[in-house]
């Protein structure tokens, strides 16, 4: 999931969790997630003054962020001092998985 | 290292110098304790701290609790509990205590909390806010060394960068303790319950803890989980490892694991934005 400025929102994306009006999460929400974008409901949620949004997969590549590769490396660094704990080995692979689904490719988790 | 650890001790502990618990949270602490205490009462002290009615309120108006429009101090602590609103009032007063200039830590300390929230009640474990708020102030030792031993705290970060070697590894070589220790002394000083005392003073440590192992263990799996998701604090980049003790407390498995990483995931979005106001405050 990720979370972009109302301006990059783009018909055809998922919302990941529900909006709510001027980003306060009080009050009864705008629209539910798992709801796809339109360009009408764009324009109703800037009328009612949404900054951002949160989308599914990772649609929008900002300057400066992380490719996979670089996250993952990082991964790595994390658990060089304990890879060779099977609990940690475990926790390592769970979060390989998901950085990499998160990222929008495929998880590997279950063929690991 | 030029004083012995006893020495330290007095210094880190030093009551003229320690930051202290507003009379708030030591008034509401007491008067929870004593069975016939009122929520009136109790509402009328909470009342007279602003801040903390302040943040108090907005949870309870949030949609969370599904009741709209809570407008008296008394109605939210009936509608959250009680202990809801002592770990949130104590929780207001730590981040006062804690600098701004400590991102690091502000946010793996969040982190911890948030994680260690979500665990208990993914958990069913019984008393979730102590739990999350526990976890919040796992690392308060970290901003008590920071404060009283500002040259020491240097030499520790230099030793982690050069060395590779774990934050506690390079406290124990150069202040010949380490942030869990101080904690837990600082648990004491502020009469801390046990229930929070003994996760502060043992998350690294969960074997140690005898009498709220439970949630020493939570707060230790939520430490190593903030750690392997990269928000860990202070220069330190290394994941600790889980200790099987804390693993087999809580009865854990790897599906459950996988879950909770999903979860935990998800809350730091709000964690990262929650910090990143914070600094531009």
């Amino acid at each position: 999931m990720q979370k972009i400025p109302l301006m990059l929102a783009k018909a055809g994306m998922i919302l990941g969790r529900d909006v709510f009006r001027g980003d306060s999460p009080i009050g009864m929400p705008l629209c539910g997630k798992d709801t796809e974008l339109t360009d009408s409901l764009i324009a109703r949620f800037e009328h009612m003054d949404v900054k951002t949004i949160h989308v599914e997969g990772h649609p929008v590549w900002e300057e400066g962020e992380h490719s996979i590769d670089d996250l993952l490396r990082q991964l790595d660094v994390r658990f060089s001092k304990t890879l060779q704990e099977p609990l940690n080995a475990a926790l390592y692979n769970i979060y390989k998985a998901y950085l990499t689904r998160s990222m929008g490719g495929d998880s590997d988790q279950h063929t690991k | 290292m030029t004083s012995t650890r006893s020495d330290l001790k007095k210094i880190i502990m030093d009551t003229k110098t320690l930051p202290t618990l507003p009379m708030v949270i030591q008034k509401l602490n007491s008067l929870s304790e004593n069975d016939k205490s009122s929520v009136q009462e109790m509402a009328k002290i909470v009342a007279s701290d602003q801040v903390i009615s302040a943040r108090i309120l907005r949870l309870a108006n949030s949609p969370s609790y599904g009741f709209y429009r809570v407008s008296t101090i008394s109605n939210a602590m009936i509608l959250l509990g009680v202990n809801v609103v002592k770990s949130l009032a104590l929780s207001s007063s730590i981040f006062a205590i804690m600098e701004k200039d400590i991102v690091g830590l502000w946010e793996h300390s969040l982190g911890v909390g948030a994680a260690a929230n979500l665990i208990a009640r993914k958990l069913e474990l019984p008393e979730c806010e102590e739990i999350a708020t526990a976890g919040l102030l796992h690392d308060i030792g970290k901003v008590i060394i920071s404060i009283k031993c500002r040259d020491a705290e240097k030499e520790i970060i230099k030793l982690v960068r050069e060395r590779q070697i774990y934050t506690m590894e390079a406290e124990l070589e150069i202040i010949d303790t380490d942030h869990a220790e101080v904690g837990g002394w600082l648990a004491k000083c502020w009469f801390l319950p046990d229930k929070l005392g003994e996760p502060i003073a043992f998350h690294h440590d969960v074997a140690a803890s005898k009498n709220h192992r439970i949630k020493t263990a939570v707060v230790h799996i939520a430490d190593v989980l903030i750690c392997a998701s990269g928000l860990s604090n202070s220069g330190e980049s290394f994941v600790p490892p889980i200790q099987e003790i804390a693993w087999d407390t809580l009865k854990l498995n790897e599906r459950l694991l996988e879950e909770l990483v999903d979860e935990i995931e998800d809350k730091l979005v709000e964690v990262k934005n929650f910090s990143l106001q914070m600094m531009a405050d």
